[in-house]
């Protein structure tokens, strides 16, 4: 069998729509596309004219996954050009809001989207008639996550509640106090999802990936921080654009972003472990310790692992964040509109979301550009089928498409923020 | 049932009222506020299909409010008893967002967490469109849902109506 071609036109368990190619010729992988199809969305065009209090309501509807991602680029990003500084207060509560989404999201894609590929399930469905426990305490999390984010947020699905300079409305403390109970009972439950998890059994794969992801001096990235790469990359994010590009690829409607200089690069849970892993508290560290974690893991299917340590992170960080929670004495500072640009990068779910405005002098929107994690991890996921489909060529057709499902789902795709994606044809000549 | 505050009748308009003729479910929701005993429960959900479980937990009987997909005849209503069996995906096309309602409705019989009557009302869908109305023969469709869910709520017994 000299030609080989696997079609997946619906790529299943990913956020959107996507289809793979793989094209095999004489025992060894020729091509490798992966098609995000789902119409291409505008939100950039449809930014500009529109006033910058208005960033935040039309960014939320980007997607119903990660939402609050998108409203703090922004917020963050609208706020650099205008130079407000917010108050302690509402930067502590922007970081609680970001754990909610950290812990639906991880909850979502450890246990429902990912796991039923290790243990060998078509999907979470089928699954849960034997792994009950596992199914109910993820539903459980996603539910405290979400929670949380209607606290904060006003609804848990494209939240009304964020606006430039803080809250439209903050929390008092006994408002926040009993979401504690729920995170304490959430932290136990992420716990035993990372325990679960590490009994799976993980493909070998080692990649050399150059990560990327935001760091400080004193905490775990989510708001804020300088983009670094475990090549040496350690810049302001004003310069994101400096070091990073946007390529259009004929087969996808998502655009590619790559390194100026190196190409591909990851973002994600992996890439903020490898590169953050010492802005952990002890008790992180030792439970990654104690499930065989690496300090760097280079195995993507080992993700599940880094991204199930995060989670039990975010229910740590958000019980913190709310036992010293002090409400502000205002719930946002006022702006004043300017001509300016302002830039932000913040930690989503699946790595560093960029956004970058244009603003006019009475605040108006002249340019916006918003690039997604999944846009940026696009070259590294073909990459990975590539070199996953190249080591399990002797697999029948049904057994090596499930394989490479596996490998981007890896990396937690969110297709419909990237439409700007999954079906898969594998082509053997 | 137990004496929870959890209502034993569950009424669910899903949608999105901003998608043309997937504002159906809602539409139907909010013609029923105020013609229910105060015991049945009426929501409007968009988005979060997996919300349900919570939704719907210690009910009796939750009937569901959605649009089906464009076929031969908008405004066609469909009633499904999907107790014992699935939603097929025929009417209930796969989300986008991997969660969807088929998918929600079976991993809840996999858990064992359907309430104890599963009923849902289709009305096909002619026209989604962002921004757009409900199309003239889906609007018309919505008085008769709501007559018909009126008709099966007031048939039920007074024990399960009644319970709060």
């Amino acid at each position: 069998m000299a030609s080989r071609k696997i079609r997946v036109d619906y790529i299943a368990r990913v956020e959107g729509e996507s289809s793979l190619d793989l094209h095999v010729r004489n025992g060894a992988v020729e091509a490798v596309r992966l098609s995000i199809f789902e119409p291409p969305r505008f939100f950039e065009a449809l930014l500009r004219g529109r006033g910058y209090n208005e960033v935040l309501d039309i960014v939320a509807r980007i997607c119903g996954i990660c939402p609050i991602a998108y409203q703090m680029s922004g917020v963050h990003a609208i706020e650099n050009a205008l130079g407000i500084k917010v108050d302690l207060p509402i930067r502590a509560l922007r970081r609680l809001f970001y754990c909610g989404e950290w812990i639906q999201s991880h909850a979502l894609h450890i246990a429902m989207l990912h796991a039923p590929d290790f243990l060998g399930y078509p999907d979470a469905i089928t699954m849960a008639h034997d792994h009950s426990e596992a199914v109910e305490r993820a539903l459980a999390l996603k539910k405290t996550g979400n929670e949380l984010l209607r606290l904060l947020g006003g609804r848990e699905i494209h939240p009304i509640n964020a606006r430039i300079g803080g809250f439209y409305r903050v929390p008092s403390r006994n408002e926040l106090t009993p979401m504690a109970e729920a995170l304490k009972r959430a932290r136990d439950q992420a716990v035993d999802t990372l325990r679960w998890a590490a009994d799976f059994t993980f493909p070998e794969c080692a990649r050399d990936y150059e990560f990327v992801a935001l760091r400080r001096p004193d905490e775990y990235p989510m708001n804020e921080g300088r983009i670094v790469s475990s090549a040496g990359l350690d810049i302001a994010v004003a310069d994101y654009q400096a070091e990073f590009i946007e390529r259009q690829v004929p087969h996808s409607t998502a655009l590619h972003s790559v390194l100026r200089e190196r190409g591909a690069y990851l973002v994600g849970p992996m890439a903020r472990y490898a590169l953050n892993r010492d802005r952990l508290p002890a008790e992180i560290r030792a439970l990654a310790d104690e499930v065989g974690l690496e300090p760097v893991c280079r195995n993507p299917f080992r993700s599940i692992l880094v991204r199930a340590l995060e989670l039990v992170y975010a229910c740590d960080e958000a019980l913190r964040l709310i036992a010293v929670y002090e409400p502000p004495a205002r719930p946002f500072a006022a702006a004043e509109p300017k001509a300016a640009v302002g830039h932000a990068c913040t930690e989503a779910p699946r790595g560093i979301l960029y956004h970058r405005y244009r603003l006019d002098r009475d605040g108006t929107i002249l340019e916006a550009s918003l690039v997604p994690p999944t846009a940026q991890n696009q070259g590294v996921i073909e990459e990975d089928v590539r070199r996953v489909a190249n080591a399990a060529l002797d697999l029948e057709d049904e057994a090596l498409q499930a394989r490479c499902e596996q490998s981007i789902r890896n990396h937690d795709p969110c297709i419909s923020c990237a439409a700007h994606f999954l079906k898969l044809q594998v082509h053997r000549e | 049932m137990s004496g929870t505050d959890r209502p034993s009748v569950l009424v669910v308009g899903i949608g999105n009222s901003d998608r043309g003729d997937d504002g159906v479910g809602p539409a139907v929701a909010r013609w029923l506020r105020g013609r229910l005993p105060a015991s049945v429960k009426i929501l409007e959900r968009s988005g979060n299909a997996l919300a349900l479980l919570n939704d719907w937990e210690g009910c009796s009987l939750a009937i569901l409010i959605d649009a089906s997909s464009p076929m031969t005849e908008p405004g066609r209503i469909r009633r499904l008893d999907l107790t014992q069996n699935p939603l097929s995906l025929a009417f209930s096309p796969a989300s986008s967002h991997a969660f969807g309602l088929a998918e929600t409705i079976e991993l809840a019989r996999s858990l064992g967490r359907l309430p104890l009557c599963l009923v849902a009302y289709l009305v096909e869908g002619e026209k989604f469109a962002a921004g757009a109305p409900l199309s003239p023969t889906v609007a018309k469709a919505v008085e008769a849902v709501v007559e018909r869910i009126l008709a099966e709520i007031f048939s039920l017994p007074q024990t399960w109506r009644d319970h709060a």
